[in-house]
């Protein structure tokens, strides 16, 4: 780890503040970014959410990330939650230097785990505005696009902002966050000949602004759209990559239960590419597109 | 969809299996609603209201929240022929879907009572509570109808309480502006 990283980090906590989320807050309207509103005190809900990564342009790629999270209001603005991180992975044709060494497939197996808190400054339903923030810790001990062994922690803070406008059939979300990532790669026996496999420690920083609308079209359904900017830096390279995501999600939530569809295309990215590539999207750590459904329970 | 995604999605079957029973709806009748906001002996005689386009612009200027319907179920009560006030019924928006409560209305333009007919929430149950309810009684147009103000948050369906105050504040904003000059 290079003492510019680190220091990198340190400056970009302390300007941020508090950021982002993750793991917290109520009901979601949106695939990705989070609203502002925390459970009350108490109230529990259960979530378990299926995302879907899917293509690299070349040969095949889906990558399947599943997380099963736990959420308690332990008063009315403040929120703890508790995930467990399993994946499956199918890559095929695909080599890319210093990420993927090859074809991999993994039908199941447990990925990770990740803690989480929310605190609600302003209430969305009662201030002009409502402001969160949100602190999370993950731990994983897999890498979830090669499918190798990897230990990776990161710390995300986050700021989520939200909007009600007619009365609450029209909801404005607004997010940013940043992430500070420590990670250490296990070494890979029977590399390909020149594969590039470093497994010195890098620390990585990633910042995301997202912002999303949803309007109520019938009781319980929502429609909505969301865009995600990402973009991460790590010291050998300066800015390693960036992406820009869109798209569409449908939402219905009843007294009990919620669930949430979503689907995010890449619409553009940069930085890092490999050789074979044939778009300008970013693919290495990114892919093509994206299909999350959420599930929730509330108790 | 590949075998992956398929196999694996069988994860959200437990899930679907722990998911709570479904609250209660709808708790009272327009009928028993009108019995509980005024005497046994009070009559009840429909005056539904239509609104055009100019009228829910001025109930909005003057109330700050929209009027969504252009039809508003109104009756005049009267008990022994002597005039009692107006029973009205509204829906506001709640989180996920409306919610359906009656006011009664004095001929001063203050609120007699106001009861929930149905609501359908994950959280905020207490709005049926009395003591909750009982924050509305008395309430007129010269007063703030700010929650935390005029009437206490309830945490988790705040969007519920703020829209049922709003709510109440344009009703009495409707007995001011065309049934006060019926009276």
């Amino acid at each position: 780890m290079k003492t510019t990283s680190l220091k990198l980090s340190a400056l970009a906590m302390i300007i941020t503040g508090a950021l982002m989320q993750n793991a917290q807050a109520g009901e979601d309207l949106f695939g990705y970014v989070k609203g502002a509103e925390s459970l009350p005190k108490d109230a529990v809900e259960l979530y378990q959410k299926v995302t879907v990564r899917d293509g690299k342009s070349i040969g095949s790629y889906q990558g399947i990330d599943y997380e099963t999270e736990l959420e308690y209001g332990y008063s009315d603005k403040f929120s703890v939650s508790a995930s467990a991180k399993f994946m499956s992975l199918d890559a095929k044709g695909l080599s890319v230097d210093g990420y993927l060494p090859g074809d991999k497939n993994i039908g199941f197996k447990t990925s990770g785990a990740e803690l989480g808190m929310a605190y609600m400054f302003l209430s969305p339903a009662k201030d002009d505005l409502g402001l969160q923030a949100s602190l999370s810790l993950d731990y994983d001990w897999v890498d979830k696009h090669s499918g190798y062994d990897k230990d990776t922690l990161s710390l995300e803070m986050g700021l989520q902002t939200q909007k009600y406008m007619l009365e609450g059939e029209l909801v404005w979300v607004g997010n940013m966050a940043v992430e500070a990532t420590y990670a250490d790669r296990a070494a890979i026996n029977n590399l390909p000949e020149d594969f590039d496999w470093p497994t010195d420690p890098e620390m990585e920083i990633e910042l995301k602004f997202g912002t999303g609308l949803s309007y109520r079209f019938a009781p319980n359904w929502f429609v909505s759209a969301e865009v995600l900017y990402e973009t991460e830096f790590e010291t050998e390279v300066g800015q390693e990559r960036w992406s820009w995501f869109a798209g569409p999600s449908l939402h219905y939530g009843s007294a009990n239960w919620w669930a949430t569809l979503t689907w995010l295309p890449q619409l553009a990215g940069g930085g890092e590419q490999f050789d074979g590539q044939d778009t300008d999207l970013h693919l290495i750590e990114k892919t093509e597109q994206e299909i999350r459904l959420k599930v929730a329970f509330n108790f | 969809m590949s075998d992956n995604l398929f196999n694996n999605s069988l994860w959200f079957i437990p899930m679907a299996l722990v998911a709570a029973p479904a609250v209660a709806a709808d708790y009272l009748s327009i009928p028993q609603a009108q019995q509980l906001l005024f005497s046994s002996q009070a009559q009840f005689i429909e005056r539904p209201t239509l609104f055009n386009g100019d009228a829910k612009d001025e109930i909005k200027h003057k109330a700050g929240t929209r009027q969504r319907q252009d039809q508003q179920p109104i009756w005049r009560v009267e008990e022994n022929g002597e005039f009692r006030g107006w029973f009205i019924v509204d829906d506001v928006i709640g989180k996920h879907e409306y919610i359906t409560y009656a006011v009664g209305i004095s001929p001063e333009g203050e609120v007699l009572g106001m009861e929930v007919l149905s609501y359908r929430e994950t959280h905020g149950g207490q709005v049926r509570e009395q003591a909750w309810r009982d924050q509305f009684k008395g309430k007129h147009l010269g007063q703030p109808f700010k929650l935390d103000e005029d009437v206490s948050n309830i945490s988790g369906a705040t969007l519920s309480c703020r829209n049922l105050l709003d709510g109440v504040k344009r009703l009495l904003t409707i007995q001011q502006l065309y049934l006060a000059k019926d009276a």
